[in-house]
């Protein structure tokens, strides 16, 4: 393994950083009032790992990601990112983790191009031009770039939501069901690009139905069961 | 954005490509052999459709539907009918109170000034019957109504009939009982009070059924550009009572004169003519009235029900703010400055420029103050003039009506929650602060048995209401949406979620509160004091939500090292 230190009989040693998981979640349980959700979920993610979180409609595949993002409390167990226990209100976690869940919204007023801008800028970007022209070009939104969200179409917002992510820096990246509303070539796009996020070191975690998309992407499986079952995972 | 992207958003769209569909020779498509057992629409004759008779069938069907009578339902809410009554009982009271009040103003400045309300009354209902009209539509169906009834052979005209006619009455009756009702307050004698009633009501049926008629036109730019004219008028008169009242322009009683009673008598004339005019081409129109804008105006009146339901204010605001945006669809793009929080307050300035509409209620606003103390209201002229902030505030607070609704958006950005709320309040606080200097005077006192203050409490108190609007307006933006998780309150109507009755004061309740210390004449500092505690938690410095949250995240995180502590390790010893 590269990277790794062999140590006479112990075996090996990983160095100390790739030792430290990007994301740690330790025993999770949710439950909403008496049907439990998810329970005893456990996960690790590493920098430059992709897992990707599949399984039925109602398998809780979209509560856990609630919960890593901190947007849903869990109701047992622990989620750290990079050794800090997630709070949706941490400024270091809200500057460590890029999330396009279910529950992103824009400002009526502002168009494409300046929700771009805004982050970039909020950030610390500074050449944000530069960083928000290439993401618009890569969303191929430069058309739209003037338009209010109201007036996109469904999977134009979704690119929209995708740049959201992907113009600002970050560690781990938390996305649920990206894919959707995508069409064929957006989700060619999208897989090529999350693959290169994952090589180039960043950590992600996404829900997915799309085999392509997972295929491409992820370097771990977990199909999530009803509670009672255990998560089945696959390397 | 750069220079390449303004090229290519510039750039013609490339001609779409010409698809070659490939066509299979008929025989090689499978026709699959089908017992009939149904008939094509066409094979079947048509019968004549009446849509009176579809009405009652959609009718029926609604009522089959209900659980209760309505005589049940007004048995459940009978306090809500004591509320009206008392509520009723009081405006009556105070109806009275002012006209044995109206006495008092025994200056022909004062006297002249009041009457010249009820005048500010009629041109202000014009402006909200035409503002109302351009929002619905006015005529609109319901979502059920365009897909059910409107796919149909039918005549629009006459299924559409009942949908012009209810918002003229309804127009009309509500510019009548507000008009009535400011003439009362003002003290105007009965024959006066008459005719300005029946002009404002007529007047604004008339409006509401040419705007009608505009409609099936497709036609917005005249609504828009009578809407202004009102407005406008409005406003001139407001300040003219203002002025008046103040001694400023010569009170000359002009229109409390026999010719302005007449000039009423000409708008009823020329308001009556007029409607009789509007309803005729506007229903010769309603054929012509596109679904889609029909249904448009019917889903926002849907859409604004259900809030109004939860008694959710916000939520009704952003769906029309919403709905303004899809109108507007595009904007010019304008480049951020700064890096940060910087970044966050310079998007807040742009977006002055790019909603200079906002600034028409903030120049209402200052209007308040000089009235208030104008009209020897010197007392409780913090406290009214901190309500009109408020409301006049709300637009400009819009990024923080976002930031606060749902947390997607605040998540995005690496900033502690009371940081993006500071920034976001900021450029609304210059502005309240602007607002507190430009009324000073009238805090200090302009008429002659209005406020005595001097100059630094005139500024104090100026200051106090600026800030007293600002906060109403951010308590007001930051409301959460009622949670119906949480237990109930049991009330004479049913279980109710305690904050639903909390969204009714939301944002009056900071203004109460802060203005308090001045109506009751204590120092100024003690309402400075208060708004600095509610700053502190208005700007989330102390959200007991948050703290629980992490409390309980720092309580899971020890409880798992604990149990993982528990855990013996086994560690396999190499054999020596």
């Amino acid at each position: 393994m590269a990277g790794s230190r062999p140590v006479g009989k112990w075996g090996t040693i990983e160095p100390m950083a790739k030792r430290t998981p990007v994301l740690k979640v330790t025993a999770l349980k949710k439950a909403f009032g008496p049907v439990v959700i998810v329970d005893g979920f456990n996960l690790e993610v590493h920098a430059g790992e992709a897992v990707a979180l599949t399984g039925r409609n109602g398998a809780g595949k979209s509560t856990v990601l609630r919960c890593l993002v901190g947007a849903d409390q869990p109701d047992e167990g622990s989620i750290l990112v990079d050794g800090v226990a997630v709070s949706e209100t941490n400024p270091q976690i809200r500057r460590d983790v890029a999330t396009v869940i279910d529950d992103l919204d824009f400002f009526p007023d502002l168009s494409v191009v300046e929700h771009l801008d805004l982050l970039a800028r909020a950030h610390g970007i500074a050449d944000a031009e530069a960083a928000v022209d290439e993401v618009l070009h890569e969303v191929q939104l430069v058309p739209q770039s003037g338009q209010l969200p109201s007036t996109l179409s469904s999977g134009q917002r979704r690119r929209l939501a995708l740049a959201t992510a992907f113009v600002r820096p970050r560690k781990l990246l938390i996305l649920d069901e990206p894919e959707q509303r995508l069409d064929t070539e957006g989700v060619a796009w999208l897989a090529a690009r999350l693959a290169a996020e994952r090589s180039r070191g960043l950590a992600i975690v996404m829900a997915s139905h799309e085999p392509t998309l997972v295929r491409a992407v992820a370097t771990k499986v977990v199909r999530l069961t009803p509670s009672a079952e255990a998560p089945d995972v696959e390397a | 954005m750069s220079k390449k992207s303004r090229k290519l958003i510039r750039a013609t769209p490339p001609p779409p490509e010409q698809a070659t569909p490939e066509l299979l020779p008929e025989a090689a498509i499978p026709v699959p052999e089908l017992q009939q057992r149904f008939y094509f629409l066409p094979d079947t004759p048509a019968l004549a459709v009446h849509e009176k008779e579809l009405h009652d069938l959609m009718k029926v069907w609604r009522h089959g539907r209900a659980t209760r009578t309505i005589w049940e339902v007004l048995q459940d809410g009978y306090v809500a009918l004591f509320t009206v009554v008392l509520i009723g009982a009081m405006v009556v009271n105070v109806v009275l109170h002012a006209q044995s009040g109206a006495a008092g103003c025994s200056t022909q400045s004062c006297a002249s000034a009041r009457l010249l309300m009820p005048t500010a009354m009629v041109f202000l209902s014009y402006a909200f019957t035409l503002s109302i009209a351009r929002l619905f539509g006015p005529v609109l169906a319901s979502a059920a109504e365009g897909f059910w009834l409107m796919d149909a052979p039918i005549s629009r005209r006459r299924l559409l009939r009942g949908r012009m006619v209810t918002p003229v009455v309804i127009a009309g009756a509500l510019s009548a009982v507000l008009t009535a009702l400011s003439a009362a307050l003002v003290g105007m004698d009965v024959a006066s009070l008459l005719v300005w009633t029946v002009a404002a009501g007529l007047g604004s049926s008339a409006l509401m059924a040419w705007a009608a008629a505009e409609q099936g036109l497709e036609r917005v730019t005249l609504v828009r550009l009578l809407l202004g004219v009102f407005g406008g008028l409005a406003l001139a008169v407001l300040l003219g009572v203002v002025s008046i009242a103040a001694g400023w322009l010569p009170a000359t009683g002009a229109l409390a004169s026999q010719s302005a009673w007449w000039i009423g008598v000409g708008v009823i004339v020329a308001a009556g003519v007029g409607l009789a005019v509007a309803l005729r081409s506007a229903g010769q129109r309603l054929e012509r009235i596109r679904r889609a804008r029909l249904v448009s105006g019917g889903s926002l009146v849907s859409g604004m029900q259900g809030a109004m339901f939860a008694l959710d204010f916000g939520l009704i605001r952003d769906i029309l703010v919403e709905r303004e945006a899809a109108e507007r669809g595009h904007v010019r793009p304008t480049k951020g400055r700064g890096l940060g929080v910087t970044a966050l307050i310079w998007r807040d300035v742009e977006r002055l420029k790019r909603n200079p509409k906002a600034f028409i209620a903030l120049a209402v606003s200052l209007v308040v103050p000089y009235a208030g103390d104008a009209l020897r209201m010197s007392q409780l002229n913090p406290l009214i003039s901190a309500i009109g902030l408020f409301i006049a505030l709300v637009p400009f607070l819009g990024s923080l009506r976002v930031l606060t609704r749902t947390g997607g958006l605040a998540r995005a950005l690496p900033f502690k929650t009371s940081t993006i709320r500071t920034a976001a309040m900021a450029v609304p606080a210059a502005l309240a602060l602007l607002w507190a200097v430009a009324t000073t005077p009238a805090f200090i006192g302009i008429a002659q048995t209005g406020a005595d203050r001097s100059l630094f409490n005139g500024f104090a108190t100026a200051l106090v209401t600026g800030v007293a609007g600002l906060f109403g307006a951010v308590r007001w933006v930051t409301g959460k949406k009622v949670d119906f998780a949480v237990p109930m309150m049991a009330t004479e109507s049913g279980a109710m979620p305690p904050t639903l009755l909390f969204n009714l004061v939301r944002g009056f309740d900071m203004a109460i509160l802060i203005t308090a210390p001045l109506i009751l004449q204590q120092p100024v500092t003690w309402s400075l004091a208060i708004a600095g505690v509610v700053f502190v938690f208005l700007r989330g410095t102390f959200n007991m939500a948050e703290l629980t949250a992490e409390q309980e995240a720092m309580k899971r995180q020890e409880a798992a090292a604990k149990a993982a502590g528990k855990e013996k390790v086994k560690i396999v010893r190499p054999a020596r």
